[in-house]
């Protein structure tokens, strides 16, 4: 125990005086909290955040256009003043100022007065629409589109049938009131940028530790202190020991400080802040099993590698691509299908599994086990793994 | 005693053996040359001894126990001294020892006095503060020497200790090492500076190519020099002389018109010489009952040591 003592001693002295490590492992997680979390916050927001601006140009009817934009605005979508006429409607699109200009044709009004008739061609709306607008707000659009003139024809008919003499008695925003409630999250509504950002690059952050573990390590070898180690009968074991315990402590301060950079630094830059569940048992638990499994990396990364080179391929690349792979820089929600199998068998993302188990559905025990054993299990695998490659290759 | 026996090693898929049944007795209470050019096998034959390679075949023993198990009984009987600087350049100098020491087990006042006695050994007290990183050449092999010797081992091995190290600095790494040497301790010095192993050895091996070509004390390497003719001259010797001198004098070509001769006494010199002039091959180095482990090892290889 003396002996690991000294070992961990020496690791923590050894980190401390390396700055740019430091940095690595500290600021850079950091940064990507608060530059993810403010990027993104729009995306996660429960009234989708930014508006996009449309208009609705009536050539022949202005109270029906002034009609349907009043059913129309809302729910991500800001009505402005409709343009003169459509040539001017199609400039605004192409200049960006409107994102969306819905053009009611002559005759349209008097077709929603009568029950359609499938052999009569009906005046078609036309929507002009900004090429950079998501497909997701296009189509939200479209169903707007469709359900606001639903609801014309719907009050049309009815006041014609004596039924109704209120216009917006057919207004879908009066259809039904229609409450989101997103289960296990301790934030009201949807999870905001935040606590989706706030795990991914601390998981990110974690996993970097193989910067440090395997540049050091090279440094040993090279410098022939692993070799003295040796020939003073430390065990390899024990040197590989020797950087777990430090490296260890540096992912749960990690998880506090990144935990704190969401709580604090985020709101800071006008964010939202991160609200975490007291589960905080469940937390160090899902810490622990992701370090271990970052140290295990690290230290395979270190005797595999030769060169501080190598280590930066297989180290620094190797953990940017497992990120990718794993739904840190992409959420996995955005994925196409086939790419979302591919996301589990990236250990980062049963790290962010564990975490939003915790985080975002208050889940318990259960519901961590899987992804933490699986974590476990990589760690002690990787572990061996050095060990069997130093005992072929001695130092 | 440190005694090696019939030793073998060839690295993983290399294709011949670095070391080639290496058999050497050293007694403890000298100093032991380990004498070889660049690539002879002298650090393969250290990482051995300390453990860091395994070797094919053969076997260490010390005072007759076989080196494994005396190191499993007693682990700090054995201190090494890397050619390398093996320390951590961002920890200070006290923290390198403490460090050290720590990781061969030593703890309290057992390893402050340690640090503090091979600090003073290697005179390193007024730099422990300092990064090793920032030190000089010689003060870094001065900490390397130091962190070799905290556990006060039997058994030394000192590979290539002044490598890069300035004449003063040398000069004091030597008369360390040289004051290291003591009844029960067997130290291994490998150089390829052969004037620093006739310095402070008492017996050496050379080795080259894996292989022992020599071993015994100094003494007895530099006998039988008595009546040895050096000549260095400034051409070869043509080859009618050649063919006289080899009857009379059983020449010995070492190439680059440098000549070994065995006189029958120190009056030919002078008639030598004068043959020698007389035949357009002017003399540019004489040297007469005396060698040099230089002249040993050429005589052996056929090669200078800085080959």
């Amino acid at each position: 125990m003396r002996r690991l003592l000294a070992l961990w001693k020496k690791e923590w002295l050894a980190l401390a005086r390396d700055v740019h490590g430091l940095a690595v492992l500290f600021l850079m997680p950091a940064a990507f909290i608060v530059i993810m979390s403010l990027a993104l916050s729009d995306a996660f927001k429960d009234d989708a955040g930014r508006s996009t601006d449309f208009a609705v140009l009536g050539t022949e009817d202005a109270v029906l256009a002034e009609r349907l934009a009043q059913s129309l605005a809302g729910g991500g979508f800001r009505a402005t003043p409709a343009p003169a006429d459509e040539g001017a409607a199609r400039d605004s699109v192409r200049r960006g100022s409107r994102g969306l200009v819905l053009v009611v044709p002559p005759g349209f009004g008097r077709t929603l007065e009568t029950v359609p008739d499938p052999k009569v061609q009906a005046p078609a709306l036309v929507l002009l629409a900004d090429p950079t607008l998501p497909p997701t707000q296009l189509v939200a659009f479209q169903q707007r589109v469709l359900g606001a003139t639903l609801g014309a024809r719907m009050s049309a008919l009815a006041t014609g049938a004596g039924f109704s003499s209120d216009p917006g008695a057919f207004d879908l925003k009066r259809a039904a009131t229609l409450n989101v409630e997103v289960v296990g999250n301790p934030r009201s509504g949807r999870p905001s940028s935040v606590q989706q950002n706030v795990p991914a690059w601390l998981i990110f952050g974690m996993f970097l530790v193989v910067m440090p573990i395997s540049s050091l390590f090279i440094v040993e070898r090279r410098e022939g202190t692993l070799a003295r180690l040796v020939s003073q009968q430390v065990p390899f074991s024990m040197l590989l020991l020797g950087k777990v315990g430090p490296f260890f402590v540096v992912n749960l301060l990690q998880t506090a400080l990144m935990l704190l950079a969401g709580r604090y630094v985020v709101p800071w830059f006008g964010g939202e802040a991160l609200v975490v569940p007291p589960s905080w048992g469940l937390l160090a638990a899902v810490s622990a099993c992701t370090s271990l499994a970052a140290i295990g990396w690290g230290l395979a990364v270190a005797v595999f590698t030769r060169t501080a080179e190598q280590a930066i391929v297989l180290g620094g690349v190797g953990t940017i691509l497992v990120a990718a792979m794993g739904g840190i820089m992409v959420p996995r929600f955005v994925m196409p299908e086939s790419m979302q199998s591919v996301v589990d068998l990236s250990p980062m993302s049963w790290a962010l599994q564990a975490f939003h188990a915790v985080i975002l559905r208050q889940g318990g025990w259960s519901d961590i086990a899987l992804p933490c054993a699986k974590l476990l299990a990589l760690g002690a695998a990787l572990l061996a793994l050095a060990l069997l490659v130093h005992h072929r290759r001695r130092v | 005693m440190l005694s090696i026996e019939g030793l073998s090693f060839r690295y993983p898929r290399g294709d011949a053996d670095v070391l080639e049944d290496v058999a050497l007795e050293i007694p403890a209470g000298g100093i032991f040359g380990l004498l070889g050019p660049n690539g002879a096998g002298k650090t393969t034959l250290i990482s051995i001894v300390s453990g860091q390679l395994r070797a094919g075949a053969g076997g260490v023993a010390f005072a007759g126990e076989p080196l494994d198990a005396l190191r499993r009984r007693r682990p700090h009987c054995l201190g090494l001294v890397p050619q390398e600087h093996a320390f951590y350049p961002m920890l200070t100098c006290a923290e390198n020892l403490r460090f050290f020491a720590g990781a061969q087990g030593l703890a309290g006042a057992r390893l402050r006095e340690r640090v503090e006695a091979v600090a003073a050994f290697a005179r390193i007290e007024d730099v422990l503060g300092r990064r090793a990183g920032q030190l000089s050449g010689g003060l870094k092999r001065r900490l390397n020497l130091a962190i070799g010797l905290l556990t006060e081992p039997d058994i030394v091995l000192l590979d290539e200790p002044t490598v890069g190290v300035d004449p003063q600095s040398r000069a004091f790494l030597l008369d360390s090492i040289r004051s290291l040497a003591g009844p029960g301790r067997v130290i291994v010095y490998t150089s390829h500076y052969m004037e620093e192993v006739q310095a402070i050895c008492d017996r050496i091996a050379i080795i080259d190519r894996g292989r022992v070509l020599l071993s015994g004390t100094l003494d007895d390497v530099l006998r039988d020099a008595s009546n040895l003719l050096t000549l260095r001259l400034r051409a070869p010797l043509p080859k009618w002389l050649a063919t006289e001198w080899t009857t009379r004098y059983a020449l010995a070509d070492d190439g680059d018109a440098r000549y070994r001769l065995r006189l029958p006494d120190a009056s030919a010199i002078a008639g030598t010489i004068e043959s020698a002039r007389a035949a357009g091959c002017e003399p540019l180095a004489v040297a007469y009952g005396e060698r040099d482990l230089e002249q040993v090892f050429m005589q052996l290889t056929r090669r200078s040591l800085r080959d």
